[in-house]
């Protein structure tokens, strides 16, 4: 253990009246991002942070320290032992994480290490090369993250774990057209990655780009969501199945536990045990992640529920995050899919979604990355980007079909704290999907 | 930390290296939240000090950062940024032209009023939590918040043309919301809107007028809940300030951040509509139309002496008479658009490499007041407080949703609607605004919130404005 941890350690036993959560985080990030087929730039950042939360009776107080010495603990300690006193109680509170379960600890590649820059480059320029040919620039990222936990508690909890995610995001972009595709790697395991199939799937992409661009009026349409897009539909809709959103009235989920809200080929699990996905042995409460299943054949099973809206709700603590989705494949190949369609949409990315009730799960946002007109069961044409504005409950009811395979996912989460997180899922066919603009723009 | 910072340029002289900049930030920050009239939580991060170097080798940059500023380690940092950038260059067709620019010295230290981290904590806590009390759930108000964060950010800034900039600032973003809930259905208001942030320190509570707006918030979230919703496919909007600073924002602010055009953000925010041939012809709204990006003004979050990469604090006109005249740049953009560059490179914290970002970002005022504009609309919709916001990869397709919208009928509000929704094509809806309020009206709202970059960044900025007026504006989406 470090020697800053035992210094805390060593001065918080001498407040037996105090509770405490210690969360340690060494945080590394290696990012090349390009764009035009070119190094925009490189950056190597590193943090050790330490997050100290003290409780005692109902009263809580929390305080952050980068880079921690035992003079900065020795000042902070003494700031937040002066303050705690004077603050109200928060009635809600019980009492922290107290899971005692320890699991096997998996130990994860340093990526970081493994994946030099070099390599990135020699990785990126096969794929530039392939896109040149047939006048496309690559734009995009290529980040290896590393991070280390370890937390202790007042509770008995001593627990560390490891992650260390990978993310590679190749747009191809058209230069004259400014057609734009999108392909997409991410796992904590690279020998998972096929530079072949990488570079092919973008290159099939770039071949559907080649065709004419149209515009497609306001109107609902059958569509073929890629798995990129059903994915974060259903991480927006985990939004509801959790015990804070049911706590804030905002949980569209609020009293259909066991109901069947979908149709019976809906299934979505929290996996943190899928070795395609970026895992993580505990949440950030220290509470073992297992797999929960939050859809079974339609059916609504469970909210996620950490340690506070447990006892604040009265759910069955699981300490699920809902970070390691995955939704269930289906039968059906992704040509039958398409096959299926008389006249359709396939759509490749999304962007900028956003609430417009939470309850209702009412949002809007944007096709993104390539979204392609259906005839006649082909990919035909390219259609300008396009806004829809629709209910997520609303989509998910209206699948038709799944896909029989389900692909890896990565997302990166660019407020507050850059991170990288994963979710599975497999195509999906929609019907009536409601699409109320054109952005007129590619 | 003079110093520190001297010495460590001090070792990037080379003559591989064309150019080098290194930035520290010391940074304070208190967030206080009450959820439902409870202390939820209290927590601060004081004394983070954070680290950047950023070298120009063979036209690539590199960079590394780091919140540990022991000797030893920034020795290291200087070895990975150099390498970094050697690196990249063997991945790169058109190196970095840096145009050498005039050394600059600044200093520039901010007060607040109340200063946030060292006014009584009893104080300041037992003020949040009498504001939590008055509009904890009761009636049909079903969740409630408040809430303040603090933030002091001192920077040293240094480059290898012999500018150095010393800076230090209070910024400070307060909340108050409330959830009403019916029948299975929610609404929310808040205040002062999304965009409450400002250059100040806990003076901000008393000047945006929190404890006298709980009333009205808890009034008009219970009765947005049996509220109609418009009905007509087209209106006259007025936006509110509460709700035009992210207009502005999303559909002209990013529009016309100069990174975008050449696809530097096309990974993660994307790209933007506007072409480097549109600049001085382009009709992006109308006549009355006036938008600039000023960085001297230190009313906003976005002053600056200098900006992160030595550039002097500018004030850009962007859009003058309703032509696009100029962007926001780095240097390397400006000289790539034969522009001069208009002190937009910004950083977060000193360990974040510096983007093209907004710092006070606005619309010049007009004429009159809200009242006389309302007074003057037969028929049409106040919109005001932010609830939903969405717009596309190229910044043209934008759709929002406020908070409320306050029917007008023959000059006069006389009613409320709820979730009333706007969308429209970014060029159509500049050139359709009529009327722009005057300067008693005009103010600046600001974020903590504007995310952009990878690994990301979130950056505080503002946005002055005044109540305008749109005609003829699709207020209708088909769900």
């Amino acid at each position: 253990m470090k020697h800053y941890l035992n210094h805390l350690l060593s001065l918080l036993s001498q407040h037996p009246e105090m509770k405490y959560v210690i969360s340690e985080k060494l945080w590394q990030t290696d990012f090349l991002r390009f764009y035009h087929s070119q190094t925009n730039y490189n950056i190597s950042k590193d943090n050790t942070a330490l997050e100290i939360s003290l409780y005692k009776g109902k009263k809580s107080y929390s305080f952050n320290i980068d880079d921690p010495t035992a003079g900065k603990i020795d000042k902070a300690l003494a700031n937040a032992l002066a303050l705690i006193d004077m603050l109200p109680e928060d009635p809600d509170f019980v009492d922290i994480e107290n899971d005692p379960t320890v699991v096997t600890q998996r130990r994860k590649a340093n990526n970081i290490k493994d994946i030099p820059l070099s390599r990135k480059t020699d990785i990126l320029t096969v794929i530039a090369d392939s896109a040149a040919k047939f006048g496309f620039d690559i734009f995009g990222t290529f980040i290896c993250n590393r991070e280390e936990y370890h937390l202790i508690n007042s509770n008995g909890l001593d627990k560390t774990w490891e992650v260390s995610p990978i993310y590679l995001e190749v747009k191809a972009v058209h230069n004259v057209s400014q057609i734009t595709v999108l392909e997409t790697f991410g796992g904590e395991d690279f020998s998972r990655f096929d530079l072949k199939a990488f570079t092919d799937g973008l290159l099939t992409k770039i071949r559907y780009a080649g065709n004419e661009v149209v515009d497609v009026e306001a109107g609902h349409y059958d569509v073929i969501l890629a798995p990129r897009c059903i994915a974060e539909f259903v991480q927006y809709l985990s939004h509801g199945m959790s015990a804070h959103a049911l706590d804030q009235h905002s949980s569209y989920f609020d009293g259909k536990i066991a109901e069947q809200v979908f149709p019976a080929q809906i299934t979505i699990v929290d996996d943190p045990e899928d070795a395609d996905l970026i895992t993580s042995d505990y949440n950030h409460e220290g509470h073992a992640y297992k797999p929960l299943t939050l859809i079974d054949k339609g059916v609504f099973k469970a909210f996620t529920c950490g340690n506070y809206y447990a006892h604040k709700t009265g759910l069955p603590k699981n300490g699920n995050t809902a970070s390691c989705l995955k939704i269930a494949s289906g039968d059906k190949t992704l040509d039958e899919m398409l096959g299926s369609i008389e006249k359709g949409l396939y759509i490749s990315s999304l962007h900028y979604m956003n609430f417009i009730n939470p309850r209702e799960t009412s949002l809007t946002g944007l096709t993104r990355d390539g979204t392609f007109l259906i005839e006649n069961g082909k990919i035909t044409k390219v259609v300008n980007n396009l806004r829809f504005t629709e209910r997520i409950v609303n989509i998910l009811k209206n699948i038709t079909a799944l896909e029989n395979k389900s692909v890896t996912v990565p997302f990166s989460g660019n407020y507050e704290f850059f991170s990288i997180e994963s979710s599975k899922a497999p195509h999906v066919l929609v019907r009536e999907f409601n699409i109320t603009s054109s952005t007129k723009t590619i | 930390m003079e110093h520190l910072i001297k010495s460590t340029l001090a070792k990037l002289s080379s003559p591989e290296i064309t150019f080098a900049d290194v930035r520290i930030t010391k940074t304070d920050n208190e967030g206080i939240y009450f959820q439902n009239g409870n202390l939820r939580d209290y927590s601060s991060a004081m004394d983070s000090l954070a680290i950047g170097i950023r070298v120009l080798i063979k036209g690539c940059w590199g960079f590394s950062g780091s919140r540990d500023l022991d000797p030893a380690k920034i020795d290291r940092l200087i070895q990975q940024a150099i390498a970094n950038a050697r690196s990249g260059a063997q991945f790169i067709r058109n190196p970095i032209e840096f145009p050498a620019l005039k050394a600059s010295v600044a200093e520039y230290h901010h007060i607040p009023e109340i200063n946030p981290f060292t006014m009584n904590k009893e104080e300041k806590v037992s003020f949040l939590g009498k504001l939590a009390d008055t509009i904890k759930p009761q009636g049909k108000i079903v969740h409630s918040y408040v809430g303040g964060q603090f933030m002091r950010q001192e920077k040293y800034y240094i480059n290898t043309e012999g500018s150095y900039s010393h800076t230090s600032y209070y910024n400070t973003l307060p909340i108050m919301g409330v959830i009403a809930a019916d029948s299975g259905q929610i609404q929310s208001r808040t205040w002062p809107g999304h965009m409450s942030a400002g250059r100040a320190g806990f003076e901000l509570f008393y000047k945006q007028q929190f404890e006298e707006n709980t009333d009205r918030i808890i009034k008009e979230a219970t009765d947005l809940l049996s509220a109609p919703v418009i009905t007509e496919e087209r209106a006259d909007i007025i936006i509110g300030n509460g709700h035009l600073a992210l207009q502005l924002h999303e559909s002209v602010g990013h529009a016309t951040e100069a990174d975008r055009i050449f696809g530097m953000e096309i990974s993660y925010a994307g790209k933007t509509f506007v072409k480097p041939p549109m600049l001085g012809d382009y009709q992006y709204g109308s006549e009355i139309v006036n938008i600039y990006s000023d960085s001297t003004d230190p009313r906003g979050l976005g002053y600056h002496p200098l900006d992160d990469e030595g550039v002097p604090g500018k004030r850009a006109e962007i859009i003058r008479n309703g032509i696009l005249v100029d962007q926001q740049t780095s240097r390397h953009i400006a000289h790539m658009l034969d522009l001069e560059p208009s002190s937009n490179m910004k950083a977060s914290f000193a360990d974040d490499f510096p983007l093209v970002r907004m710092t006070n970002f606005c619309i010049a005022p007009g004429k009159g007041s809200l009242a006389d504009l309302i007074a003057e609309t037969d028929h049409g919709y106040l919109l005001d407080f932010t609830k939903t916001w969405s717009i596309d990869d190229n910044r043209n397709n934008f759709q929002f949703t406020t908070e409320i919208g306050y029917k007008i009928e023959n000059g006069k509000i006389t009613g409320i609607v709820k979730e009333p929704t706007y969308f429209g094509i970014t060029k159509d809806f500049w050139n359709s605004c009529d009327r722009i309020c005057g300067e008693e009206e005009w103010g600046y709202h600001s974020t903590f919130h504007c995310g952009k970059g990878e690994p990301g960044q979130v950056m505080q900025l503002s946005h002055g404005v005044a109540p305008a007026r749109f005609k003829n504006i699709n207020v209708s989406v088909k769900m």
